[in-house]
């Protein structure tokens, strides 16, 4: 269980970026957290693992204050996923580079090997266990970065921006391993602006501007009110729009996948 | 004459074993909005970096075919001359900026070329109204929003008068709503003032209403080239292009009625709304 | 050593200094320079950074300006220990009160030849100084190296930071161990950093191809600096003071408390 109590943080050139945040997230859940870029999205979820500890008010991560403990303790728990896999490689290949973390975290070698093993498979990076990290393509550069946090089975996992510059396979993929790992157990935030990803994904969600949080709900409710996304510089998903154009024949506002909107309108249609 | 012709372009990067791009074919006309799509590394950038002479003068490799840029082959064309023809924007907003105020940034490729001050001067203000920035004269990159970045790359490219426009995913690190200004701003620049776009995005929703042609792309090769509206009747998903979704709610139809019940396929959503009407009438 | 370091920031101000022709202003730095390490005399270096304050003040930048001088005065204190030490343990110097007195007043002469130099940086925009570099006649490319430097730092630091983020957040524990465990542990933070640096000058060096860099032999500027009246007084002034300074010293000394 995540906790934020009146969470407030001022970065040292006097920005506050976290302005009076309480936030609950269940064990299990899967978040997004929403906004333009600054509002905030990067700062929570670094508060995430103690990486910035609040200037007011409390982090606890399952009832542990994040400002007691350091950042390598908490990060066996929370596992975050920054956006730049550039700003983290630095190992002779990529199973080494897998390995790091979890020596860091005082595994015993073999246990090291299994999980290397084992998140590996799961990222589907076998054919590149022995090739340097720098020779990866940008979408496999991704997926190794996930891989690396995986391996050490954190009950909570943060993944910033995990979209951009991805294309549509990439995106699906990235789509059913959330799902997969949720149905695991794992509690998911994700923070990202790419609304069609995110309508795929519908999970609950948390809109931020200027530091505080102004909506909190579930997918649908949100992406249907236009005003609010346009206020966090955020376009509803393109089906929203049409579903709401469609009222004139009876469609129901709604969050469609593709398929859903289609059979829809065809039974609509047929009226 | 075609502003740009490629008959049989190749390239292999130098200390690779595989083609980038192969047996690459299409021309493009003066004032055509073409966008560029297909899955990471399927050769978009590869193939930008061809028509505007990065390739082959700053990328070493194999190069086979010819390449026509308003008319000069960019074998033989030095790049500081196919920068006037065919400017390019890059990804990273941040390193395509060199000086420390917006202004200083336009000024830049014209003070390289040796332009003379009041050419400058008109050119800078010239492209500051352009793009609407004039208000960001002084600032300088650290104030800028990403979006803000683009606009004056994209600003300091036009600066040199180029008739085409090359943009390598732009928008990527922008938010939905700076994107689509991006490309608002892009659109005006073609519709306008009839410069050429060439441009290669993942994201296509509010691209894809306002191009000549589209362009889809794997693995080295061009798949589709033609407009966007016949291409998307075809089956493009796998290629990785993110294709609009009410396309998508549109082929769904099809398949539940067996055919299109529209005369056309809709590219946005209100094509497809006045479809809808013309089809209830 | 961060407050040396903010005395040393462009600080944004409208005033009389900061109009100055940044010519003007280096000169107004050389010439307490060149006074400071004429005279040696306490008062004479307590009427430079008395000086000083004044500028500093007339440009808003008082701030800034006591947080260099504060900022330096673990070299000012090292410096006097330094001096006080080596000259008693040498024969044949004069009785300790007057080796006290010189320590001191090298120390405090050192305030006052970083302080004159905080001024000029103070008020001056790196992109000024660039073209006084080039008014100066220094190639292009190095004027180009020093402002892609003022560019692109605060963006590799704000990288390192997240690269400290990224690898603390794989139980890179930085602080602990003895030094010689401390330096391999920055491997993982050197690294990444230094490949970030060379792919960027990657993509730095297709831009600058793309934007045609070096592509004329005669390059022009947009921007040029203009000396005009205010600034051709300052020059004067400076000039009359540096004459001044050396007659009263070597051709016709007087005696100075």
């Amino acid at each position: 269980m995540i906790r934020f109590e009146s969470v407030e943080y001022i970065y040292p050139n006097g920005i506050k970026a976290l302005d009076k945040i309480d936030l609950e997230i269940n064990d299990g859940e899967i978040v997004a957290i929403m906004g333009e870029n600054g509002a905030g999205k990067t700062t929570l979820i670094k508060h995430l693992n103690g990486l910035l500890k609040p200037t007011k008010g409390k982090v606890l991560i399952d009832g542990i204050d994040t400002r007691k403990v350091t950042v390598a303790s908490l990060s066996k728990k929370v596992g975050i996923v920054f956006q730049n896999p550039d700003d983290m490689f630095f190992s002779e290949n990529v199973w080494e580079e897998v390995a790091f973390a979890l020596r860091n975290f005082g595994y015993d070698e073999a246990t090291v090997k299994r999980r290397v093993e084992n998140a590996v498979n799961f990222m589907d990076l076998v054919n590149y266990i022995n090739k340097s990290p720098f020779t990866l393509s940008g979408g496999e550069k991704k997926r190794l970065a996930l891989a690396i946090v995986l391996a050490w089975s954190p009950d909570i996992i943060a993944l910033d921006e995990p979209t951009i510059g991805q294309d549509l396979l990439q995106k699906e993929k990235l789509l059913q391993v959330i799902k997969l790992l949720n149905s695991q157990g794992k509690t998911i935030i994700v923070s990202s602006h790419d609304v069609e990803f995110i309508a795929d994904l519908k999970p609950r969600i948390i809109l931020m501007k200027r530091g505080r949080i102004i909506a909190d709900g579930d997918a649908e409710e949100i992406f249907l009110n236009e005003e609010l996304l346009r206020s966090c510089n955020l376009l509803p998903p393109q089906l929203i729009t049409l579903s709401k154009e469609l009222k004139f024949i009876g469609v129901k506002p709604k969050l469609y996948s593709p398929r859903e909107l289609a059979t829809e309108i065809m039974a609509k249609l047929q009226r | 004459m075609k502003i740009i012709e490629v008959k049989d372009l190749g390239f292999k990067y130098a200390g690779t074993d595989f083609y980038a791009i192969k047996e690459v074919n299409f021309e493009i006309d003066e004032g055509e909005f073409v966008i560029l799509a297909g899955k990471s590394g399927c050769g978009k950038t590869t193939l930008l970096r061809c028509l505007n002479g990065l390739i082959p003068h700053f990328y070493e490799g194999e190069f086979d075919g010819k390449v026509l840029i308003d008319g000069v082959d960019t074998r033989d064309c030095p790049p500081y001359i196919l920068s006037q023809k065919a400017g390019m924007v890059f990804q990273n907003p941040d390193n395509q900026l060199f000086a420390l105020s917006v202004e200083a940034d336009i000024a830049f490729p014209l003070e390289n070329l040796g332009l003379p001050r009041e050419e400058i001067r008109d050119r800078v203000e010239w492209a500051l109204r352009l793009l609407r920035i004039e208000e960001l004269r002084n600032r300088s990159p650290f104030e800028l929003s990403a979006g803000q970045k683009q606009k004056v790359a994209i600003a300091s490219v036009l600066a040199m008068k180029p008739k085409i426009l090359l943009l390598d995913e732009p928008t990527s690190s922008l938010d939905p709503v700076s994107a689509k200004n991006l490309i608002d701003v892009i659109i005006e620049l073609n519709r306008r003032h009839g410069l050429t776009i060439l441009i290669s995005e993942h994201r296509l929703t509010h691209l894809i209403p306002h191009a000549n042609k589209l362009a889809i792309m794997d693995k080295g090769k061009i798949i589709y080239f033609g407009e966007p509206r016949k291409i998307l009747r075809e089956d493009v998903l796998m290629y990785g292009v993110s294709i609009p979704r009410v396309v998508e709610v549109a082929r769904e139809m099809e398949k539940i009625n067996g055919c299109l019940p529209f005369k056309e396929i809709p590219l946005s959503v209100d094509e497809f709304l006045n479809n809808l009407r013309g089809a209830l009438r | 050593m961060a407050a040396i370091l903010q005395g040393l920031q462009f600080y944004p101000g409208d005033s009389f200094i900061h109009k100055l022709d940044p010519r003007a202003k280096l000169l107004i730095s050389t010439t307490f320079l060149l006074i400071t390490l004429i005279y040696v005399e306490v008062t004479v270096t307590t009427m430079i950074i008395i000086a000083e304050a004044l500028l500093a003040a007339i440009s808003g930048t008082m701030r800034r300006w006591v947080k260099t001088v504060y900022g330096s005065i673990p070299f000012i204190v090292a410096v006097f220990l330094m001096n006080y030490l080596v000259r008693m343990l040498i024969p044949g110097q004069p009785p300790t009160h007057i080796i006290l007195y010189e320590s001191f007043a090298a120390a405090y002469r050192l305030i006052a030849l970083l302080a004159s130099f905080s001024i000029f940086f103070l008020t001056t925009t790196p992109e000024e100084i660039g073209m006084t570099l080039t008014k100066l006649r220094i190639p292009y490319m190095y004027v180009f190296a020093f402002i892609s430097a003022i560019r692109f730092t605060p963006i590799l630091a704000e990288e390192l930071q997240t690269i400290m983020d990224s690898q603390r957040s794989r139980g890179l524990e930085l602080d602990k161990g003895n030094p010689l465990t401390r330096l391999r542990r920055y491997i993982p933070i050197l690294v990444p950093l230094i490949v970030n640096v060379l792919r960027r000058s990657y993509e730095l060096a297709e831009a600058m191809e793309v934007k045609c860099f070096g592509a004329s032999k005669k390059r022009t500027y947009l921007k040029e600096l203009k000396l005009r009246l205010k600034d051709l007084v300052v020059i004067i002034l400076m000039l009359a003071s540096i004459s001044i300074s050396l007659y009263f010293k070597f051709i016709n000394p007087i005696k100075i408390p």
